[in-house]
This record gives C-alpha cells, structure tokens and sequence, in this order.
C-alpha cells in the first residue's frame, strides 16, 4: 500500500524495506515463485522504484543473502572463552548457530528452496554457512584421531551426519511445529543429540 | 609486513576453525612474538579484528592480497 510516508523514505531505507518484504516472500515461495509485481506490491512502490535500486530480481536475491550474511554469526566469544574441548566447542557453535536460525526462520525456508530450486550460486551460500560445523568437526576428529583418542572414523561423513541431525533439528522445532517429539524442547532435543553424537565416538 | 615467527595457513576453512587454530598457534608463542595468518573467509577480518580485541593480542596488520586475507598478531 503505497502511502505518504513510504514517499518519505530515504534511499537507504527504501532499499531496505525492499530487502525485507523480498526475504519475506522468497522465503513463502522461493526465488521463482515470487514475481517483481508482488514485492513493488508489499511495498507500495512501482516497479520502477524497485530497479532504481536493483537490476534485477537476481539482483535483489542477492541483496537478501547479503543481509544475512551481514547478520553472520560470532564464534569469536565461543572460542576465546570456551575450553579447549571439542564437546564444549562444539555445543557452544551449535548454541550459536540455532540462535541465529530461531531469530531468522526464513533463512532457513530460503535454504530450503535454494535446495529445490539449484540455484548453483544460493546453494553454495548456504552449504558455505554449514562449513561451520563441517570443518570444524572434520578438522576436529581428524586431530583426535592422530593423538589416538579416537578409533579410525570417516571424519567428514561424521560430519555431514552431525549437519544432517542438526537440520532435521531445526526443521522439526522451528518450521514445522509437529507434534512429534513434542515432549522435547529444542534446547532438550539438541542436548541429547549433541551427547549421542560424542557418546557414539567413543572417545578415550 | 614480513617478519614473523610463525605462520598459519587457514585457507578454505570458515570461522570458527581460523580463529580457534590460531588461539592454539598463539599459545605455542613467546610475548612480543609474531604470527602470520592466510585465511580466504571474508568473515574472518571481523573475526581477528574481534579476536584481537578480546584476548589483548595486537593485530599488527589486516590485508588482503589476490583473494587471501592475511594477518600479523603479535601475542601481548
């Protein structure tokens, strides 16, 4: 709805307001079920104040991922302040992380459609926010495994496996609102999955 | 910038790895001794800067050069 005070908006803010009712909706309908008519239309703007700010609809999807990412998550309190375990880092990370996903759920819906949609240059944007827990589990393991606290494992399937848990976590407790497991809060749930996950490396 | 005492390569690797990596190198230093990082995680000037910051450990200099980003901390 196009109204006075939208027309009193500064340039900055109105690329931002586009940037906020574009994540909203690419994160209902994804980057192809969204059209340029009904982002001007959230808005209350003309599509020709929309491309004064961006080139395109690829332009303005971009613009969305780059807000989130401006929005990046901290490790640096994490690290610094943690002990030097690989458990306490690593509940600490995740702690973190599901922070940061529970005050932003569209990021993950936009994750979700990115997937579908094979978007080469989204997918990388988001597989690059897991590279979190990746790397730092392989890199992780692989050092435990040289000091011998740790039997020959897969270090980076262990890792994917721990990505894998983890979303499914977080699709359970923050998008679908089922009623399995609803006995477990998200803080419970990732308690026990955290624990079963160092329990069943049998670390010594 | 070239003098260091220690070098680090956290290239490919997102945060939290360089930072957690050179907590581990800058303990295995001296006071007053110097340690070059190359990391390619555009997030990670933030993090040193942040880092730094944190643990009192200068951060001599943040550059980047052909797509790396490379740091000089020297440990307090």
């Amino acid at each position: 709805m196009a109204t006075a005070s939208n027309k009193r908006l500064s340039a900055p803010e109105r690329r931002s307001s586009l940037i906020t009712a574009a994540k909203s909706l690419f994160a209902d309908k994804g980057f192809h079920g969204v059209s340029i008519d009904e982002i001007v239309n959230a808005v209350g703007v003309s599509p020709a104040i929309l491309y004064r700010h961006f080139k395109s609809k690829d332009e303005l999807y971009d613009a969305v991922l780059q807000d989130f990412s401006c929005q990046r998550e901290s490790y640096v309190d994490t690290i610094v302040n943690s002990e030097a375990g690989f458990e306490a880092i690593l509940r600490g990370i995740t702690r973190v992380f599901i922070d940061s996903i529970v005050s932003q759920p569209d990021l993950l819906k936009i994750e979700l459609y990115s997937i579908l949609e094979g978007h080469q240059a989204h997918r990388e944007f988001f597989l690059n926010r897991w590279k979190t827990f990746t790397d730092y589990i392989e890199y992780s393991l692989n050092e435990l495994q040289s000091k011998g606290r740790l039997s020959k494992i897969d270090s980076k399937a262990s890792a994917l496996m721990y990505q894998g848990m983890l979303r499914e976590v977080l699709l359970l407790k923050c998008l679908q609102q089922s009623e399995h497991l609803k006995e477990y809060s998200l803080e419970e749930l990732l308690d026990k999955m955290i624990s079963q996950f160092i329990n069943s490396l049998e670390l010594n | 910038m070239s003098s260091f005492d220690s070098e680090l390569d956290a290239k490919g690797l997102n945060c939290p790895l360089p930072i957690l990596r050179a907590k581990k190198a800058i303990a295995a230093l001296a006071s007053g001794q110097t340690l070059k990082i190359e990391a390619t995680d555009p997030g990670s000037v933030k993090d040193f800067e942040a880092f730094c910051k944190q643990t009192g450990n200068e951060l001599l200099s943040s550059a980047e050069e052909g797509g790396n980003f490379i740091f000089f901390i020297k440990k307090s």
